[in-house]
């Protein structure tokens, strides 16, 4: 069964014919080459895949695309602005948050739903936020560490325009 | 080669030259390489642990529309394997199956779904034969043989001994043995596997993009399973996920791949599942190590006897290799007079065993360590105290014939022990103030060493052990070609920083082009930790070679000699004169006044690791020899829970001796993730089967640690500067992994007094050994 | 070893009525809510679907209604929202707790309360792959006929393993039902039966739409063993309520869930009187969670380890309350 959905990816109004059995995973890397969330389990168990659907971190690996009709997805591809890292991106990068990048795009976006909601998370929020993030270089140390600093770096953003 | 730093790019903490690809999700890894026309392949696999196969039949899967090729074992009659004396593994296996999960055939189709349908319809019969899954049971002389010709399915033994141990034993005041049982882990890099085969049948070339380690040996492999001229093969390594020492070997599904896209006269896609990851395997074996250790009243060791018993699954893979480690690399860390290792690498009716971060040495130095902090209890010394006493003095020689040629272990040590507070707090904790319900926590500590490369790489051609090709052209940007995996280790990094470190240039001049064979060259790839110092050194002699002609043109265009040409960041002048009254050039000047000469210029450095470093003359000596340890002590704390037997890690204190620190931020962390990887070992991480199928073969049951219950890490980088490391600088991503576990169990036993002789530590476990301790108290209160 | 998932029919109706059509009108149609189950098991090819009812477009099934008379929460209400809910404390707390504590925050964004009550039962043998399973010749739970774990039983031993049921059932939960023959309400112990393949005592065609919860005075806690500190299914989990009566005695009720086929009440026969020894009441209670519960080797981690872990969880909780 195909049907049609209409949602915005990264900003941009879509529609699209989709089959009901599609995972939003297959969706954005087959059919929009949004190969950036990534395959690193065999279902609901590393993160690897999460994107924000309507804001909020969702495997996209066990969802149906079908089910986002109406929903406003974003992926790491609409994070940098022109091209200009978002301060998550800047901070994981500076701080060796990615070593070899396969769970930076699913820590970024589960990140930058962290961090709208509560923009100074301590050690434990951030913790409690990652926590089915899986990353198998990092040892976790740096990628607390990034998320605290692009906090940091927000806030200091903000102070600056306001 | 201890070349004196310039411009200081060496030695600062700098992000990733291809970090920005990484968190934007522009960073391309197989999986994500256009398979739009791609045909999708799926490989069907023995359902049985150990048969004779006696029937496949594919007819009715070909019939199937959309099936556009299919492989089984009679199309590839030659083995592969990492070894070229111990190759015995098919891609496909051909008359006999020995685990499941073993290929037995290929699709290739339009889509996953038609290759899943076509695998159903492959007609498999097999005749089962007795299968053993652990070396015991396979040792017994009933079991079924594995291979011809190898009697108790014993795939190799190992028997060296240095220096006399029973006169060591002799002279010990105390000699203690134990026996430790180490589960089988295996890498879950966070990657599954993928590769994509292209093969042009006008031109009889085949295209492959893996995920490869080794890029070098998948090309030798495919060349050799393929029967192909290698000339016309080009391997490609795009973004690799981690490695971990999964893929330094080529593994079946790379071959396979190629073998469907032969077949199909096109292009092939491979997705393997996590299970299927898991299948492939490769992982560190099972490993049952008996130890004795003697110390005289000093706690000085006097004789080390340990047996090793590996089971390394079905086929031969890395084996000799990692049991010859084992006993190898009990070697290098400490003084010790007397050694005898024994070692068996046994076939069992599991998956592959292979090479895997710490490859050889992790469950045998746990042991050592474990054995030597309880020796230490029972003689009332402190854990820091019973290393300091056998500490080694660089440079020297081991009783094994491995060059230790700097040593900063001794650094190690008094950095973890101020950072934990050791003094202070160890026995303190125990008493219960900071725990929990239920619970005590306690301190421990270890130490642990790695090569910095093989000195001898399996495949032995006498080439250089790596090459680096640098160009400069017309727009003044600097050109490094490497065949060095960039796994997500950061080397590409270092040979951008060593680059920019030698020509004193900004490292925005550098470009670093990895891994494709048609462009760069041939590199021994990423293991064994020898990118850094193999790769480093070359790239430093290509950068010097460049540095020289360019010096050269500078000094004619300025007229004077060689000699007087100096150089600030990038600027060159003549040395000595008033610089405001002279002209100074630019590098952009002198890059064309080089060009002039000679047009586009190419250099190349090369590294060659000195006979010296190549170890003992005995058999199986050149394992283990390197050009340099690194060295490591870590102090960890624990709280236990003594009725949940839940053990959690509260916080870790490392420190680790590479040399040199080239890029201080990549070596935190690579310190953080090997100490990190050795607490999954240690806490809960474990491959296990119920009748050869895995039960561990998804990350809700291979349970490497989440961010949840993984501590914070204090991280100290101790540089001993060796005198041969690319600015003195040798490992940093392995040697602390295997000091986890063991300061694992000596702070479980610390905490509450067991002394845990298994890995991992996982609950149920430390219950049941705690309820035996307790039992055990209470009978011996009552007989006294 | 599938990388899609089998075709099916998507039906995303926006009322109850509509969706007990859509569940009653196709063969072989199954509910789903946030996914985060079925899919996956879907993935794995565990159900065959041929008509997938997605129950998320439903604004009833979304409710949760707190005060002073009584709790009531729809179906649809997201572990996440549970987690958080402001009112979930004191008496009630139980259910944040044991919400907080189901797979990681990713799956609670979407997991809704009825999935987790209604979550299929696990266990080594079934949690696998179509060609892990087919090696092992299937079992029981699914077309093949016998079990792995006990051989010699003629039924599923596969776990429960819902985190919500017994921080529910503590608080005598009801829950309401609605199918083709119009609603019902049952105790929530009563929702199940100790069968690993029919666990669930729905009938064709209904529809789990809410849970109510009684009137509470006192304290609840929630808490389960697993071997990391997220995302794992519990090993087994334990809820427990307590409350005091008018003589100052203290009363438990405890219920645990990851240890049998179903979540189970515990009876606690006597309360702990007022001026009594907590130390042997204690453990007593540990000795009925023994033998109140039958783990099998549904999972890697041995039997003993959960029947002593889970009684000791128990007791430990049950005396933080007091
Ligand atoms: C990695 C991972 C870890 C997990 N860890 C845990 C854990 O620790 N604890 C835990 O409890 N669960 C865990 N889960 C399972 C699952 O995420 C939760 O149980 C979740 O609450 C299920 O809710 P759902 O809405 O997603 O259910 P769904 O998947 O939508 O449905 C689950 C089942 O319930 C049925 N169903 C759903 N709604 C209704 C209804 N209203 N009436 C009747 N039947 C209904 C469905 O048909 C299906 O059979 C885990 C899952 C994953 C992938
Ligand atoms: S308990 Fe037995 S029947 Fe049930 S899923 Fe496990 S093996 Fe199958
Ligand atoms: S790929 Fe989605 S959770 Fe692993
Ligand atoms: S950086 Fe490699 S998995 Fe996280």
């Amino acid at each position: 069964m195909k049907r049609i959905i209409s949602l915005k990816v990264n900003g941009s109004p879509v529609e699209d014919a989709v089959s009901d059995n599609m995972l939003l995973i297959d969706y954005l890397r087959d059919s929009k080459g949004l190969t950036g969330a990534k395959k690193g389990c065999d279902g609901g168990e590393c993160g690897a895949c999460i994107v924000l659907v309507d804001g909020r971190p969702r495997p996209s690996c066990i969802t149906l695309v079908a089910t986002c009709d109406g929903t406003e997805i974003e992926t790491i591809e609409g994070q940098a602005q022109n091209g200009r890292l978002t301060p998550l991106q800047r901070a994981f990068h500076e701080n060796l948050g990615a070593q070899c990048g396969f769970c930076t795009p699913g820590m970024i976006m589960t990140a930058t739903s962290l961090l709208r909601d509560n923009p100074t998370p301590d050690d434990e929020q951030i913790k409690e936020a990652l926590a089915n993030n899986l990353c198998r270089c990092t040892g976790y140390v740096k990628i607390i560490k990034s998320v605290r600093r692009a906090a940091e770096m927000t806030q200091e953003m903000t102070k600056v325009t306001s | 080669m201890n070349t004196k730093l310039r411009n200081g790019a060496a030695g600062q903490p700098l992000p990733l030259i291809d970090g920005i690809e990484k968190v934007t999700g522009r960073a391309v890894f197989t999986a994500d390489l256009d398979g739009a026309d791609c045909l999708t392949g799926r490989i069907l696999r023995s359902p049985v642990s150990h048969g004779r196969i006696v029937r496949i039949d594919v007819s009715k899967a070909r019939e199937l529309d959309g099936v556009v090729a299919i492989v089984t074992g009679t199309d590839c009659a030659l083995t592969y394997g990492v070894i070229p004396i111990a190759m015995n593994e098919y891609p496909m296996a051909r008359d006999k199956v020995r685990y499941r999960g073993e290929p037995v055939a290929a699709v290739a189709a339009v889509d996953a779904a038609t290759a899943e349908r076509a695998l159903e319809l492959i007609e498999l019969e097999i005749e089962e034969l007795p299968a053993s899954f652990t070396a015991a049971e396979a040792r017994k002389v009933e079991a079924g043989q594995l291979h011809e010709g190898k009697p108790g399915n014993l795939e190799r033994e190992v028997h060296h001994e240095f220096g006399n141990v029973a006169d060591g034993f002799a002279k010990a005041a105390l000699v203690h043995q134990e026996s430790f049982d180490c589960a089988e882990i295996n890498h879950a890099q966070l990657e599954p596997h993928a590769a994509l085969a292209e093969y042009d049948p006008e031109r009889h070339r085949l295209t492959m993009h893996t995920v490869s380690q080794v890029p070098f040996y998948v090309h030798l492999m495919l060349a050799r399973c393929l029967e192909m001229e290698s000339s016309q093969i080009r391997v490609v390594k795009p973004f690799v996920g981690g490695g971990f020492g999964a893929r330094t070997e080529t593994l079946n599904f790379e071959i396979i791949v190629a073998l469907l896209a032969r077949a199909a006269g096109g292009k092939v896609m491979m997705r393997l599942t996590r299970e299927e990851c898991f299948l492939t395997h490769r992982g560190r074996p099972n490993t049952k190590v008996t130890m004795k250790i003697g110390l005289d009243r000093a706690g000085r060791i006097t004789a080390v006897e340990c047996e090793a018993v590996m089971a390394g699954g079905a086929y031969a893979g890395y084996g000799l290799v990692t049991i010859l480690y084992a006993g190898a690399l009990l070697h290098g860390i400490y003084q010790l007079p007397s050694v005898k290792f024994d070692g068996y690498r046994v076939y069992t009716n599991t998956p592959p065993c292979g090479a895997m971060r710490g490859h050889g040495t992790v469950d045998v130095r746990h042991a050592f360590e474990c054995i030597l902090d309880r020796m230490a209890r029972e003689m009332g010394l402190d854990p820091f105290e019973v290393r300091r006493a056998n500490l080694l003095e660089a440079p020297m020689y081991t009783a094994n014939g491995l060059m230790v040629n700097s040593y900063g272990l001794a650094e190690c040590l008094d950095k973890v022990q101020t950072a934990s507070d050791w003094h202070d707090r160890r026995g303190r904790l125990a008493s219960g103030q900071e725990s929990r319900q239920g619970s005590r926590r306690g301190l421990g500590m270890a130490c642990s060493h790695y090569v910095s490369g093989a000195a001898k790489p399996v495949h032995w051609t006498g080439e250089p052990h790596a090459v680096v090709s640098m160009k400069l052209d017309f727009d003044g940007s600097v050109t490094v070609l490497t065949g060095a995996s960039d796994i997500g280790q950061g080397s590409s990094t270092i040979v951008a920083i060593a680059a920019a470190e030698i020509l004193s240039i900004d490292i925005g001049r550098v470009r670093v082009v990895t891994n494709d064979s048609v462009i760069t060259p041939k590199d021994n790839g990423s293991y064994s930790s020898r990118v850094t110092f193999m790769v480093g050194n070359a790239a430093i002699e290509a950068a010097k070679a460049l540095r020289e002609k360019l010096v050269n043109a500078a000094a004619i265009k300025l007229e004077v000699a060689v000699e007087d040409i100096e150089c600030e960041g990038e600027s060159f002048f003549v040395k000595g004169a008033n610089a405001a009254s002279q002209s100074v050039l630019s590098f952009q000047d002198v890059a064309i006044a080089a060009l002039a000469l000679e047009g586009t210029i190419t250099v190349k450095g090369t590294f060659t690791t000195p006979v010296k470093a190549q170890g003992g003359k005995h058999r199986g000596g050149a394992v283990g020899s390197t050009m340099g340890f690194s060295y490591a002590a870590q102090v960890v704390e624990v709280e236990v829970d003594v009725d949940t037997g839940q053990v959690r890690v509260e916080k870790v204190w490392a420190a680790l001796d590479c040399g040199f620190a080239i890029n201080p931020l990549a070596v935190e962390g690579q310190i953080e993730g090997s100490v990190w990887m050795g607490m999954g070992q240690g806490l809960s991480e474990e491959t296990h089967y119920v009748d050869g199928l895995p039960a561990h073969a998804s990350f809700l049951d291979y349970r490497f640690p989440t961010i949840a219950e993984s501590p914070d890490i204090d991280v100290q980088i101790v540089e001993s500067i060796d005198p041969l490391g690319p600015f003195g600088a040798k490992e940093a991503g392995e040697g602390a992994l295997s000091g986890f576990p063991p300061a694992l169990v000596n702070a479980v036993a610390d905490a509450v007094g067991l002394d845990a002789n298994f890995l991992p530590l996982t609950p149920d476990r430390v219950q049941a050994a705690l309820i035996k301790l307790r039992k055990a108290a209470r009978r011996k209160e009552a007989a006294s | 070893m599938s990388e899609f998932l089998p075709d099916f029919r998507l039906v995303r109706p926006q009322s109850l009525d509509q969706a007990i059509t859509a569940l009653q009108s196709e063969p072989g149609a199954r509910l789903c809510a946030g996914g985060t189950d079925i899919i996956v098991n879907m993935r794995r090819g565990l159900v065959e679907v041929e008509t997938l009812v997605d129950l998320s477009g439903i604004a009833d099934l979304k409710t949760l209604d707190l005060d002073g008379n009584a709790l009531r929460i729809g179906a649809g209400v997201t572990l996440r929202e549970l987690a958080q809910h402001p009112g979930l404390i004191g008496p009630y707390q139980a259910i944040a707790q044991a919400a907080g504590l189901v797979a990681g925050p990713g799956h609670r964004q979407v997991a809704t309360l009825g999935g987790n009550l209604c979550l299929d039962t696990r266990c080594l043998y079934y949690n696998q792959s179509h060609w892990w399973r087919k090696a092992n010749d299937f079992c029981l739970k699914y077309h093949g006929d016998i079990c792995h774990v006990a051989p010699k039983g003629n039924r599923c031993r596969a776990a429960f393993s819902g985190d919500m049921a017994p921080a529910l059932m503590v608080l005598d939960a009801s829950v309401e039902i609605i199918g083709p023959d119009g609603a019902r309400r049952v105790p929530l112990a009563k929702l199940y039966r100790e069968d690993g393949t029919d666990f669930l005592m729905l009938k064709p065609g209904e529809i789990l739409t809410a849970v109510h919860v009684p009137v509470q005075r006192g304290k609840s806690t929630y808490d389960k063993i697993r071997v990391r500190g997220a995302v794992d299914f519990p090993l087994a989990g334990v809820a427990v309520a307590w409350r005091q009566d008018a003589d100052g005695a203290h009363l438990f009720q405890l219920a645990v869930t990851g240890t049998n086929s179903m979540p189970i009440n515990v009876d606690i026969p006597a309360p702990l009187g007022k001026d009594e020894d907590p130390d042997p009441y204690f453990a007593t209670l540990e000795k009925l969670v023994q033998k109140a519960v039958s783990p099998q080797r549904t999972s890697t981690i041995a039997p003993h380890y959960r029947r002593l872990s889970v009684s000791a969880l128990a007791s430990r909780l049950a005396r933080a309350l007091i």
